[in-house]
């Protein structure tokens, strides 16, 4: 009996190989942890030497690269600090659902033609933009829950920010929806073979820049965790282990939303076949324009004051709406006067 | 300025609360700032200050007067040679001496090197507060490093010299300070104006600090406000140019004014400030008298009682100090700046509408020291 269940389950293994090789080390597990890991040392680094310093040096004597692991095991091994007015229950569940949500959208993107996860019967972007809203309704949650005056203004500002960014956001990405024709992801990379969408959709991709920024909370859009007056926003109450795992959601959040913006903008995978294998060349191009990416927006975040509540809800409502709104209809002239260019003619 | 009870906090009408800023806060320093605010808006402000008070005052009571030196520059420790000017210039008052010319040039140096050290790092704060505060901050504590390095060549210390005393000053000019003073000038001009292009032109910057906080000039009379303060307003005031002391009286040397009164005025005037600092330390560097550097001074101090000022990096100082005659102050009070732009502080929701996150731009662009406020 027993040999038929192992005999049915290694089938089942052997059909579903690359399926499981995606879920659990690229893009799904492992990848993310290592991302992480990467994103906050490369982060460290290349932050300090933009500001005349040299970033972690002693933990793993070559480039500190221990030291994310070292800042892992002291948060671990903290002390477990849950306030006496916290709703129990769900101040222990929230920072455990945060880092899923975000992790979901990383296997709806495509890494190659044939390298895709979840596809979503042809509604990625969609679905995308669908689990995308949640987090930022736990994030204020969480704040709600840590019951404590200033998580709950980082909650409300959370809030603000959601309505500030994420509309004119969808608004620029439905432009590109408009060009392809489609929510589907392998269609948008597709018809960027000959131009990527930064050109065509220049306005698009300045108010998704800001949005990102936004939904991200990272300078000049990180008001809902202003330092100076928030201490960290929601994250104010959060100790030890689960402030480790916050912290991981704040970063696997960044990487969802910057391999959209690669996907949607910078031509996904395409890119020369170097390694004479168009999945491994993907997988390349992703990656490389990936870190291209996160050097651009950590630059921003360095060169930027922060935004005050209101000057950010009028930025995203004044101006950014009505720029995506003209991205709209530049849209649908490029869609009707040259449609061979974007694959749909 | 008053203390407020816990269970006060939860009683607030109109969904408002009271946000305590501090002690443990990133932006606090030493002391907490209660603000009530609906979450964003701002309807009062009340800084409560005491919480680091070291009865400095009493205790300059039972220190000799070249004792007292040490515990008066503990008030403030960015701008320590600025108190101990105060301090000394109302012994020296009292006892009816000057120092030598030449001992009069150095403590220029240092007053200005002083001031320099203070206000990097006041714009350091204010670039930290507007949300800055890895890239700014760290390169203002760097650039400023050189002048650390000088005034320890020269004192001995980085920080809390106590280098000027009673009838002159301490040590004479190493060899080679001139030399490295000129070049750290040159570098520093350099750097100010990188500050210039990157900082006060920075277009996010602008938005943050424009028109926030503003004081028209009758209020910021009114109110007491001190130093930059003061002359970002539009009041051309200033204690070196009013009532010159040191070597101020025979330099050349402009005030720096701003009309705006905002927090971006306030910002603007410290960098030009620094800028004439760098002059002043040049002029005197280049003027520099020789002779002896102090003149000896008796231990007793005459009966009477003198009001001395000077202008600090913060803003105007005042020391009154009393001698009945011994060796030791039968009463010293100091007059903080930094306690009158807390109340600049308390006073700005009054007059104008302050968002919660302009709260520590204002605090920041008013560089108080809760130190120096308590003594």
């Amino acid at each position: 009996m027993y040999e038929d269940i192992i005999n049915q389950l290694w089938s089942f293994i052997q059909d579903n190989l690359k399926f499981i090789f995606m879920i659990t080390i690229f893009p799904g597990l492992a990848f993310i942890f290592i991302f992480v890991i990467f994103a906050v040392w490369f982060k460290r680094k290349y932050l300090a030497r933009l500001m005349l310093r040299m970033g972690p040096v002693h933990a793993g004597k070559v480039l500190g690269w221990l030291q994310l692991i070292a800042d892992a095991i002291k948060l671990i091994a903290k002390e477990f600090i849950i306030p006496r007015t916290t709703l129990k229950f769900l101040f222990f569940l929230l920072p455990i659902l945060l880092p899923v949500i975000p992790a979901c959208l990383v296997l709806l993107i495509p890494y190659a033609e044939d390298y895709i996860v979840f596809e979503a019967a042809g509604n990625g972007l969609l679905l995308f933009l669908a689990i995308a809203t949640i987090y930022p309704v736990l994030s204020m949650l969480t704040g709600w829950v840590a019951n404590n005056k200033f998580t709950i203004i980082g909650a409300l500002r959370t809030i603000y920010m959601d309505v500030a960014a994420e509309i004119p956001m969808v608004i620029a990405v439905l432009g590109v929806v408009i060009l392809t024709g489609s929510f589907d992801f392998v269609k948008i990379v597709e018809a960027q073979s000959k131009i990527w969408f930064i050109g065509p959709q220049i306005l698009g991709f300045i108010v998704f820049i800001i949005g990102c920024l936004g939904m991200t909370e990272r300078v000049p859009m990180d008001f809902p965790v202003a330092e100076p007056e928030l201490i960290l926003g929601v994250k104010t109450e959060y100790t030890g282990p689960l402030y480790l795992l916050m912290m991981e959601a704040d970063f696997v959040n960044w990487l969802a939303w910057l391999l959209l913006l690669v996907t949607l903008y910078l031509g996904g995978y395409n890119g020369p076949d170097i390694f004479m294998n168009k999945t491994i060349s993907g997988i390349f191009w992703v990656l490389v324009k990936l870190l291209v990416v996160m050097i651009l927006l950590m630059t921003i975040e360095v060169t930027y004051a922060r935004l005050r509540v209101d000057q950010a809800v009028r930025l995203g409502w004044r101006i950014l709406i009505p720029l995506s709104l003209l991205n709209l209809v530049i849209s649908i002239l490029l869609r009707y006067y040259m449609p061979w260019m974007w694959g749909v003619g | 300025m008053s203390v407020i009870r816990v269970e006060e906090i939860e009683e607030l009408e109109g969904g408002l609360m009271r946000v305590r800023i501090g002690p443990q806060h990133p932006i606090s320093g030493q002391g907490t700032i209660i603000v009530t605010t609906d979450g964003e808006i701002v309807y009062e402000i009340d800084v409560d200050i005491g919480y680091s008070h070291r009865g400095i005052e009493k205790i300059l009571e039972n220190r000799t007067y070249l004792q007292g030196i040490v515990p008066m520059e503990r008030m403030v420790m960015l701008d320590t040679s600025h108190v101990d000017m105060a301090y000394v210039r109302a012994i020296e008052e009292l006892l009816g001496i000057e120092a030598p010319p030449r001992a009069q040039y150095i403590r220029t140096i240092i007053l200005e090197m002083n001031r320099i050290i203070s206000h990097t790092y006041a714009l350091g704060l204010l670039a930290e507060s507007t949300g800055w505060f890895p890239a700014f901050f760290l390169w203002t504590t760097g650039d400023r490093e050189p002048f650390l390095e000088l005034m320890e060549m020269l004192t001995g210390a980085r920080w809390s010299y106590s280098f000027i005393i009673p009838g002159g000053v301490r040590a004479d000019l190493p060899s080679g300070f001139k030399e490295k003073a000129l070049k750290a000038i040159e570098y520093f001009r350099e750097r100010l104006d990188v500050y210039m292009d990157a900082w006060m032109e920075n277009a996010l910057f602008e938005v943050r600090t424009r028109g926030v906080g503003v004081i028209p000039s009758s209020k910021a009379i009114e109110w007491g406000a001190a130093g930059p303060n003061l002359r970002a307003s539009g009041v051309r005031y200033d204690t070196r140019k009013n009532e010159p002391y040191a070597a101020y009286g025979e330099l050349d040397f402009k005030i720096a004014v701003e009309t705006a009164g905002d927090a971006y005025a306030r910002g603007a005037v410290r960098i030009q400030e620094m800028y004439i600092s760098l002059d002043i330390i040049q002029q005197a560097l280049e003027n520099m008298p020789s002779g002896p550097i102090k003149v000896n001074v008796p231990q007793r101090v005459p009966p009477g009682e003198v009001y001395s000022r000077v202008e600090s990096a913060r803003g105007e100082l005042g020391v009154y100090l009393v001698s009945d005659g011994t060796d030791k102050p039968y009463r010293v009070k100091i007059s903080a700046p930094s306690f009158r732009n807390f109340f600049l502080l308390e006073m700005l929701p009054t007059i104008q509408e302050i968002k919660f996150a302009d709260v520590p731009v204002l605090y920041m662009s008013f560089d108080p020291w809760f130190l120096d406020a308590d003594r």
